[in-house]
């Protein structure tokens, strides 16, 4: 099995969402502004209930905040 | 460099716990006989009750210069982790020390290869385990919190 890694857009969909903050983002999803800064990093995968959560807060399907990316899919997009 | 509230709280209980069992366990070691006795059980008592009461005041001094902040998903995941890994020192550090006891007990009158327990000893011994796990749960704690749960 290919491991992958999951990015995600929270940084840049929270610009252009009216510039919301870290700490308005973490109270409408029920997390920490701690987590927020984590999941931004990349260092933190939230569970599939806050993911739907972000994705709701800004209107988008899932998809568009997390993607998942693994050593196949790079090469393929670059090719 | 920004530490979270749940930071602060594991380094100042990391820290209470270094310098109080350090200072104790530096003691045990300096006793020239192995027993218990009113000196010892004494610094045992201490130990304990300072652990106590500094984490009390640290606590409380934390609590009104930062805000204390709810546990989320990630920090309960992080404490599991933490737990996982201090429960595992905890059952080695178990095993080792009920080792200790039955060889004692095997070899108790071959004089040359005579194992000593005394309860004193053997009180430190589950004490050190039980302040290496808690060692073990806040270096996890602080090991996820700062490189993150990929």
């Amino acid at each position: 099995m290919t491991k992958g890694r999951i990015r995600n857009n929270v940084r840049k969909l929270r610009f252009l969402g009216s510039e919301m903050t870290q700490q308005q983002l973490a109270e409408k999803i029920g997390v920490t502004r701690q987590t927020v800064i984590a999941i931004e990093q990349d260092k933190y995968s939230p569970s599939l209930e806050v993911a739907f959560r972000i994705a709701r807060v800004f209107g988008v399907p899932l998809e568009e905040v997390f993607q998942y990316e693994t050593a196949e899919s790079e090469s393929g997009s670059a090719a | 460099m920004n530490v979270s509230y749940q930071e602060k709280s594991i380094l100042g209980s990391l820290l209470a716990v270094v310098v109080v069992y350090g200072y104790y366990f530096a003691s045990v070691l300096h006793d020239a006989r192995p027993e218990f006795d009113g000196g010892s059980l004494g610094r045992l008592v201490f130990a304990v009750i300072a652990i106590v009461v500094i984490e009390i005041v640290y606590h409380i001094v934390l609590a009104l210069e930062s805000k204390p902040e709810p546990k989320d998903e990630r920090d309960v995941l992080i404490d599991c982790k933490a737990y996982r890994n201090a429960y595992f020192l905890l059952a080695t550090g178990a095993f080792l020390v009920m080792g200790w006891v039955i060889m004692a007990g095997l070899v108790r009158d071959a004089a040359p290869t005579r194992i000593i327990v005394t309860p004193f000893l053997m009180v430190n011994a589950v004490l050190l385990v039980m302040v290496l796990a808690e060692l073990m749960k806040f270096l996890t704690q602080l090991f996820y919190y700062r490189l993150g749960l990929r």
